[in-house]
């Protein structure tokens, strides 16, 4: 098991943007880190230049103690797992799994073991001389696996690689990787788009945006202290609602509503009473907006709003709504914009909430959990 | 009952068509079998009749009897043998580089290698010639399979960049990621993938050798001359020796046949390689 230290990492392909700018961080030994951002963010890059598939453009890479910007993959003892799982169709599960081992001259009787002792583990001993064609999904994620852990190697690096399976069997792997890691205790980065699965699997989450480190945190801190507007907008789901909005001393002024701030927030956020007569951007998690009918009201401000759609999900329902404040982009290029311009805040409701489209809602706003962002620098306001 | 007739017409018209075009493959080559299969006397007989009257092994027994064609058989076996390997030797690892490694140069590579295909051979005798005397190759099967090779590579080249852009690009980074360098890659991963595109550049470079005349005329004149040459001297000034002709066509005709029939199995998984996602 290693640490693995990137240092002002740079990749640029020709004279074009840069792929990943002055990326600086380490990963602890043991530590399971999740990069996450949306689609060409620079996270498989950043991936592939650790395993030694795309070449370093400048800055500096540490696996351990050792310098490895010029180390050919091989030589890294790090192991892959691929979105496509890329295991070799001509060859039998065993042979898949027993590849890297005979690559590196392990003796036939310890292979042997090695590879039973995998297979015991991700529950292929039954498949074991099966082809990859005639495995489901979720077997030959499993055979990718276990291609991986049964070198020990240094560090795990995982493509995506849930993202092929249906959803049931996703939330199932998703577990059992963790599992496996926590297990193994094997150094891992694990790149997805898929936010959910970086706050549930990561001991640490790094967020990538264009190629630049957005953040690095624990998925909680990630989620109640997000660095900036994109990361905020990014991590929770559905989205954070993001407006433009002024403070009045303590009254926030959003669109024709006023809330007027705690005192808590104003001590978490010193730097909060600067932006008294200015500009800022407000962030509201969905989940922090509940109908003001339905929910225990102490500590919520009171706003209102017209409902434009109801959506029942059963545990919960999702209320649009149409707030009057200009709406903030969080620039997620991978985000899906409802109801085109018209953008609409989204609150996560107790499913006893008898509100219908067509309504003027009375919100109960959780003002303590609001966000604030600087609008020029969209950092966040503490 | 009654939609059924259609399909059967269909079926029919398409069968027939089928049969057709064979026929218009086969006729030339059920004529040469037919007419070697014929006594001295009915090989040239006017006018001419598709089938025997009797069946005679007798022009077979002259070719046989042919002084210099065993050795010019053996000739172009091992000239299409070498060919053969050399260009599989040279092309395969070449397409694979510019079917995996896409650049612009890559691509120049391979319209060049297209381009090459379009120069008529005729063309490229006299300069062959002058190069091969100037490497004292000439009348030798070094020479000829230099030459040979020449021509093989770029078909090869083609034929085999197209079957490995069929692999995906993972599939190497797994096995460099598993202590592969990038030839072990190659080697152990990618090549064993192909069987059916290295028996369908086999063949057609086999092929190209064995039935090559024009380089092996002009290149050869004694020693390594090829069975395509000896076959031409029947038809002599002293006359046309119509029927031993045909025999040492029939003859020469049979390895080829014999060799497809069997890489029959990955001649057609290679034809149809990519059609169906896999």
């Amino acid at each position: 098991m290693a640490s693995i230290q990137l240092d002002r990492i740079n990749k640029v392909y020709g004279d074009r943007y840069p792929a990943i700018h002055d990326l600086s961080f380490e990963i602890e030994d043991g530590e399971f880190m999740v990069f996450v951002g949306p689609s060409g963010c620079g996270k498989s890059t950043a991936l592939r230049m650790v395993a030694g598939l795309e070449t370093i453009s400048s800055g500096e890479l540490k696996i351990g103690d050792k310098v490895v910007n010029n180390v050919d993959p091989k030589d890294r003892d790090i192991a892959m797992v691929f979105q496509s799982y890329a295991l070799y169709p001509h060859k039998t599960v065993r042979e898949n799994i027993a590849f890297p081992l005979r690559m590196a001259g392990v003796p036939k009787d310890e292979i042997n073991e090695r590879v039973n002792e995998a297979a015991r583990i991700l529950e292929l001993t039954r498949h074991l001389d099966r082809k990859p064609a005639k495995l489901s999904g979720g077997q030959r994620q499993r055979v990718a696996m276990g291609r991986a852990i049964v070198r020990r190697p240094q560090a795990f690096l995982m493509d995506e690689p849930l993202s092929n399976l249906d959803a049931k069997l996703r939330v199932q792997m998703r577990a059992e990787i963790v599992k496996l890691q926590r297990s193994l205790g094997v150094t891992t980065i694990y790149v997805t788009h898929d936010q959910v699965e970086a706050m549930t699997m990561g001991d640490r989450v790094t967020v990538l945006k264009a190629g630049r480190l957005q953040q690095i945190d624990t998925p909680q801190n990630l989620y109640t202290r997000p660095a900036n507007v994109f990361v905020a907008a990014f991590i929770g789901s559905p989205s954070m609602n993001l407006y433009e909005a002024s403070l009045d001393g303590v009254d926030l002024r959003l669109g024709s509503q006023v809330i007027t701030l705690p005192d808590a927030i104003f001590a978490s956020r010193p730097s909060l009473r600067a932006y008294s007569g200015r500009k800022l951007i407000v962030g509201i998690r969905p989940e922090d907006i509940d109908d003001a009918d339905v929910t225990d009201k102490r500590g919520y401000a009171e706003i209102a709003a017209p409902v434009t759609l109801v959506e029942a999900l059963g545990a919960e329902t999702m209320v649009h709504l149409a707030v009057d404040a200009p709406w903030v982009d969080a620039e997620d290029p991978d985000a899906v914009v409802e109801g085109g311009a018209q953008r609409t805040a989204v609150g996560r409701f107790s499913p006893r909430t008898q509100l219908r489209a067509g309504d003027r809602a009375r919100l109960a706003v959780s003002a303590e959990n609001l966000h604030f962002f600087d609008p020029n620098t969209r950092n966040s306001i503490w | 009952m009654a939609d059924r007739a259609p399909h059967d017409f269909g079926k029919t018209v398409i069968n027939a068509a089928a049969l057709l075009l064979v026929l218009s493959y086969a006729l030339p080559y059920v004529y040469l079998v037919s007419t070697s299969l014929k006594p001295a006397a009915d090989v040239q007989q006017i006018p001419p009749s598709f089938f025997p009257d009797g069946v005679s092994l007798e022009n077979f027994a002259t070719v046989i009897g042919t002084a210099g064609l065993p050795n010019a058989f053996l000739n172009s076996a091992i000239v299409a043998i070498l060919t053969t390997l050399l260009s599989l030797l040279i092309a395969v690892p070449a397409a694979y580089v510019s079917a995996l490694y896409r650049r612009r140069i890559t691509v120049l590579f391979l319209l060049f290698a297209l381009v090459t295909r379009m120069v008529p051979a005729v063309s490229l005798g006299v300069p062959l010639f002058q190069i091969m005397k100037t490497l004292g190759l000439l009348d030798t099967t070094i020479g000829l399979v230099l030459a040979h090779t020449s021509t093989a590579v770029p078909l090869a080249l083609l034929l085999m960049s197209a079957f490995f852009e069929g692999v995906p690009k993972e599939l190497e980074e797994a096995a460099r990621m598993d202590g592969c360098t990038r030839f072990g890659a190659f080697l152990h991963i990618i090549l064993p993938l192909m069987p059916s595109g290295l028996a369908i550049s086999a063949l057609f470079s086999f092929i190209a050798s064995w039935n090559e005349f024009l380089f092996a005329l002009l290149l050869t004149s004694q020693n390594s001359k090829t069975a395509p040459i000896v076959i031409a001297e029947f038809n002599s000034v002293y006359g046309l020796a119509w029927g031993p002709m045909t025999a040492a066509a029939v003859l020469y005709s049979l390895p080829v046949i014999l060799v497809t029939l069997l890489l029959q199995k990955q001649i057609v998984g290679g034809l149809t390689f990519g059609a169906v996602k896999g």
